[in-house]
This record gives C-alpha cells, sequence and structure tokens, in this order.
C-alpha cells in the first residue's frame, strides 16, 4: 500500500515539477502496480490540483502551468494506450467557455481553461466579449455538457444571467450546467441567477466541474 | 440577543454581523494575508482597533484630528465624465473643467490630467493635444497636476498591437515564443512611455502617475519600472508615481527580473522596494476585495498587507481605495459607510502615507 502511495505522489510530484520527461517516467513505473484511473485521479489530476494551488499563491507561473497541463496531457496518453477499448480518449465533459459581451477581461477565464483541459474536459474557449448567443450556438454544435461564463465588470454580470435565459428559451438548461466566475460574481449571484456553480478561482472551477459533471 | 452591526459583503450587500463575528473575520482575513505574503498578522490591538471602527455607530466616520493624510486621483477626469462602469458619473464636463473641480471642490491634493482611452499607446498620435490641454490646465490651476495613464501592455499584442499574443502562443505551447513576445512588447512600452512623458514634462507636467501597473502580468511591471527609471534619470526633479494592478504580480512570463527580484508572483511588500529602487516617489500598492467574504474580512486583510508594505517601502505609500480595492466593495459607486471605514482603518492602523 505504502509502495502505491509512493508511486502516486511521485506521479503528483512530477506534474509539479513541470518536466514533462520526469512525468513519463514516473506514469511508466506506476503503471505496472497502479490501474490507469487510479493514476489519473490519484496522480496526474491531483498533481495538477497542486500547481492550480501554488500559480494562485504566486508561487509558479502561467509557463509552468501551461508545461506542467501539457505534460499531464502526455502522461494521460501514454496511460489510455493501456486501457481496454471504448475508455480511451473518454472525455470527463464538455465545456464551452467564455468571457461574456461587453467584455474584454480574460486573463483570469483563460487560466481557468487551461486548468480545465487537463483535468480532463474537452473545452472550447470562445474568448472574450462574446454575444449571448453565441454561447448557445457553440454549446449545440459541440453537445457541451457546461458553458462556463466570465464576467470582470459588475457592469457586464448581467451576461451571465442572459446566457440561462436564452439556454431555457431554447429547451436547453435541463441538459447543460452553467458554471459562472470572475470577480464581481459569487454564490449569492450564482443562486440567484439560477447557475448550477459558482467557483471562485481555477482550481475551484475545476473540482465543481468535477463535481457536477462526473 | 447579542447586538448586530451593519456592515456588508464583498458585493456590497448588506448584512448584520455581531461582535464576536466580526472579531473571528477579521482574525481570518488577517491570517489570509499573513498566510499568502508570509507577513505578519494583525497584533491583538490593531484587531481591536480594525472591530472598533467597523462598529462605530455614524454612517462616516473619519480619520482622529491631525491624522488626516494626502488625497489624489487616479483615472484623470473620468471619474465625473466616464459613463463606462468604471466609477464614472457620467457628467459631461471638459477636462479643464474635471481638474479643477477636483482641486477646488472635492479637495484633491494632487490632480492628473488623463486621456479618455486612459494607456500611454494610444496617446502617442495625439500627443501634442495632450500637450495643449496640460498647458491649459497648468495656467489655471494651484495643485500639483501629473499625467496620469495605464502601462496596458496588452495594447502591445495582437489584435492591438504588433506582437503576438503570448495567450495564443502558451496554448500552442511556444512557451519561448511567448515569452519573447513579452519582452518585445515590454520594450515599446518603455520607449512609448517614455516619449509621452517628455513631451507632457515639457508641457509643465509636475509629474507621472502610472496606474494600474502590471495589468498585463510581470513584463508589463517590468517596462514600467524600466519606463520609471529612464525618467528619473532624464528628469531628477519630476513626481513619480507607481500604481499597481493587483495584489499579486501575475506571472504571465515568470522569468523576468528587476534589480535581481523576479518579478513573479510578488506581493505589495514586496513590489514597493522596487517601485523606490527604479526611482518612484510615491508607490500605489493596491489589495483586491474578494467579494463573496465579508467587509471585516476584506478589510483586514488588505489592511494586514498594506501594512506590510508601508514597513518596507522607502518612498510613501498612497494606497488605492476604490471600487474592489482597498477593503472596499465592488460597486459602481462604493458605499460611503464602507468607503470612510476602510480610509480610517488604512491611515490608522496600515499607517498609509496618502490615499
Ligand atoms: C487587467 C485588467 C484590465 C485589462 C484586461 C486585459 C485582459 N486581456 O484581460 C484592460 C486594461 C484591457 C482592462 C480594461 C478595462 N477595465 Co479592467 N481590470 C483589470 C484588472 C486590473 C485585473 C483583472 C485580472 O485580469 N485579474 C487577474 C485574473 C487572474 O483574475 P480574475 O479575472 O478574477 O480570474 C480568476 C477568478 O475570477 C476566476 N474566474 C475568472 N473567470 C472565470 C470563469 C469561470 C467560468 C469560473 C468558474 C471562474 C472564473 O478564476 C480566475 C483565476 O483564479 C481589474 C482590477 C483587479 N485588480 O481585479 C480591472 C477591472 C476589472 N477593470 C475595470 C474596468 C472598469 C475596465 C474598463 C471599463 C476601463 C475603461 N474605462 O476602459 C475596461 C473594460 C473594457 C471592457 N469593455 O471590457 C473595473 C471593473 C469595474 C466594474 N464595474 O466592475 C476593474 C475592477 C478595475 C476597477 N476597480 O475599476 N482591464
Amino acid at each position: 500500500m505504502a509502495d502505491i502511495e509512493g508511486l502516486l505522489h511521485e506521479v503528483a510530484d512530477a506534474v509539479i515539477s513541470c518536466k514533462k520527461e520526469k512525468v513519463l517516467e514516473a506514469v511508466e513505473k506506476a503503471k505496472a502496480e497502479i490501474p490507469p484511473e487510479e493514476i489519473i485521479e490519484k496522480g496526474l489530476s491531483a498533481g495538477m490540483n497542486q500547481v492550480g494551488v501554488l500559480f494562485e499563491r504566486g508561487k509558479l507561473f502561467l509557463p509552468h502551468v501551461m508545461i506542467a497541463a501539457d505534460a499531464m496531457t502526455a502522461g494521460v496518453k501514454l496511460l489510455e494506450e493501456g486501457m481496454p477499448a471504448g475508455t480511451q480518449e473518454k472525455k470527463l465533459g464538455v465545456i464551452v467557455n467564455g468571457t461574456v459581451e461587453g467584455d474584454v477581461h480574460d486573463i483570469g477565464k483563460s487560466i481557468v481553461s487551461t486548468m480545465l483541459q487537463p483535468a480532463g474536459f474537452e473545452v472550447h474557449d470562445i474568448g472574450r466579449d462574446v454575444p449571448i448567443r453565441s454561447f448557445v450556438e457553440k454549446a449545440k454544435e459541440t453537445d457541451a455538457d457546461m458553458i462556463g461564463t466570465s464576467a470582470l465588470m459588475t457592469t457586464t454580470l448581467q451576461g451571465q444571467r442572459e446566457v440561462i435565459e436564452l439556454l431555457k428559451e431554447e429547451g436547453l438548461r435541463s441538459r447543460i450546467k452553467v458554471m459562472v466566475g470572475g470577480a464581481p460574481a459569487t454564490q449569492a449571484w450564482a443562486d440567484k441567477i439560477g447557475a448550477d456553480c459558482y467557483a471562485e478561482n481555477a482550481s475551484e472551477a475545476v473540482a465543481k466541474a468535477k463535481e457536477l459533471l462526473l | 440577543m447579542a447586538a448586530e452591526y451593519a456592515l456588508r459583503m464583498g458585493d456590497g450587500k448588506r448584512i448584520y454581523l455581531t461582535e464576536e463575528k466580526i472579531l473571528s473575520e477579521i482574525e481570518a482575513g488577517s491570517g489570509n494575508a499573513a498566510d499568502l505574503g508570509e507577513i505578519p498578522d494583525l497584533s491583538v490591538d490593531e484587531i481591536d482597533k480594525l472591530a472598533q471602527i467597523l462598529m462605530m455607530p455614524g454612517k462616516a466616520v473619519s480619520v482622529e484630528h491631525g491624522m488626516e493624510v494626502p488625497v489624489t486621483h487616479d483615472i484623470g477626469t473620468i471619474r465625473l465624465d466616464g459613463d463606462q462602469g468604471n466609477s464614472g458619473v457620467g457628467i459631461p464636463s471638459s477636462r479643464l473643467v474635471g481638474c479643477m473641480m477636483h482641486e477646488r471642490a472635492f479637495g484633491a491634493d494632487t490632480m492628473e490630467l488623463g486621456h479618455i482611452d486612459y494607456s500611454f499607446k494610444p496617446v502617442k498620435p495625439v500627443v501634442a493635444n495632450e500637450c495643449q490641454a496640460m498647458e491649459v490646465c497648468q495656467q489655471n490651476m494651484i495643485i500639483p497636476l501629473f499625467y496620469g495613464a495605464m502601462p496596458n501592455m496588452g495594447l502591445y499584442y495582437t489584435p492591438d498591437g504588433p506582437f503576438e499574443n503570448p495567450g495564443d502562443l502558451m496554448k500552442m505551447f511556444k512557451i519561448d515564443k511567448a515569452r519573447e513576445s513579452m519582452e518585445h512588447a515590454a520594450e515599446h512600452l518603455t520607449r512609448d512611455t517614455v516619449w509621452v512623458m517628455q513631451k507632457l514634462f515639457a508641457s509643465g507636467a509636475d509629474g507621472v502617475n502610472f496606474d494600474t501597473t502590471a495589468a498585463a502580468g510581470d513584463a508589463d511591471m517590468y517596462g514600467t519600472l524600466c519606463a520609471v527609471e529612464i525618467l528619473r534619470t532624464q528628469f531628477p526633479d519630476m513626481y513619480i508615481e507607481m500604481g499597481m494592478a493587483g495584489e499579486m504580480v501575475l506571472g504571465m512570463h515568470g522569468e523576468l527580473e528587476y534589480d535581481g527580484v523576479r518579478l513573479a508572483g510578488l506581493w505589495p511588500h514586496e513590489q514597493a522596494p522596487l517601485a523606490a529602487q527604479a526611482g518612484a516617489n510615491v508607490f500605489g500598492p493596491v489589495v483586491n476585495t474578494n467579494t463573496s467574504k465579508t467587509s471585516p474580512w476584506n478589510l483586514a486583510r488588505a489592511v494586514t498587507f498594506i501594512k506590510a508594505a508601508v514597513e518596507a517601502s522607502s518612498i510613501p505609500c498612497h494606497v488605492n481605495m476604490g471600487m474592489g480595492v482597498g477593503g472596499i466593495p465592488m460597486l459602481e459607486t462604493p458605499p460611503v459607510d464602507a468607503v470612510t471605514r476602510a480610509s480610517k482603518a488604512m491611515v490608522e492602523i496600515a499607517g498609509v502615507d496618502g490615499i
């Protein structure tokens, strides 16, 4: 048991070190002892979560997050080679993420997209200042399970409500979850507009998306 | 039942808290800053004082006699004529009128002239116009009048500028290319701000305000520090104020250093000495408001960070106080109860030199 934990730790630490070769090495080692799903969940994802936390604390920076994400994706690919047919490349869910119309702030939204991807979601980042209708159109086109909306200004928050209203109009609300974020958004706001969840930062966004879509 | 005091959430919502709850929120907020910044918590006396300020019965409160500090303004006159959700009240007025209103009606101790775009890059083609406005304002005004704008380095990336957008490059995992793009943008930022300020100093500006430094991350801060350094050498007597965009310098590049210090991930108390080193006269630290937390939590957190910055700084610190910063809720017109309490706490506990 201790050995298995040690191996998982090694995988997680390799992700945190942001070195692709180290991640691949650790995954290769763990593969012989531990089922791939467990390596992804308790090794790779656990490491990536920690990367998110270190980023928010100012200890790791965007290039590191990107390299760690890339390394994690490579690790997952390696594991998928050993998975039974049909389970390969199975995504946790499809998420459309963007900043609402009238709002050009996209730094935080892009970080959220960056963190969701290696966590196992198929992410379609549709950019900033995105018309409300485009969120819904893109969700239809990609058969999305969730829409993420970012708003950084009190004046553009309303766009998050409008996305939900349009989903209702189109009869898609029960099928597509909605996650809201951005500095002025709060849990209370999410409750008020009937969003499924609110997340304060990128690592919380990953945790909440998993909660909702798994 | 214990008495309850009217306070707010970070999004401005009215809440009522008991003294016990206020104290525990203050401790938690201060603890959060201490943990992130690796700085001291507020002392028991400071926590008590902050609670007293928050529980004062008056709607507006003020500093004690003799503790008044200078108040200066950023964002030019957009606070009056702005109508884009940025604390502006949408009153059409010329910039001369706006500047003079700040001087003669609002009690500003220094003022700044700023363009509606409020970034250095778009000022380049209209710099003659800005110089003329500066001269006219200077002929009518007494208080020091600065020229203010945002470094806003994002304007040098595609689609707004010449260099490939590092965000796009990062998505393709072209990390080195992304870093090169940031370095080029920082060079242009330095060059443009120095050029613009040479003209404005020649037209009588008393100083310059770099507002929202590091909005585009560590390279934005690097470009700004270099500009401060050059301007200090060329204009030894000019006032240079450097205000920040957020509490922590976002590490978009991750490896840029100034004076041997890595810029990514710096907190206010680590930023202040670099501003001084580059040659700034005034540093404007920022602490962001968390809209999901209470005002005691936010204010205690902000005061803890700013106190450490004031202590670490060899130049005066004028803390940024406004919508969503400095323990003030995120509202277009920040409520007076919250603004005055936060201001009093910043002066009397954090020891700021100005606001
Ligand atoms: C950088 C910045 C800019 C840059 C944006 C560059 C870019 N490409 O994004 C520039 C200079 C272009 C800019 C422009 C403007 N800005 Co601005 N800007 C900021 C600033 C300083 C930082 C924002 C930021 O990037 N933070 C860092 C990131 C990492 O944090 P974040 O965005 O909060 O994201 C995190 C979480 O919120 C969450 N999250 C984010 N999105 C999502 C999405 C989902 C689905 C989830 C779950 C989570 C989530 O996770 C992220 C990672 O942890 C803020 C002030 C501040 N300090 O916050 C003002 C601020 C947001 N801006 C403001 C304003 C007013 C403007 C302008 C209107 C100014 C003007 N007069 O032109 C324009 C906006 C034009 C427009 N139409 O949008 C105001 C908004 C006020 C309001 N009404 O609410 C602020 C608060 C400043 C202020 N106090 O006045 N700005």
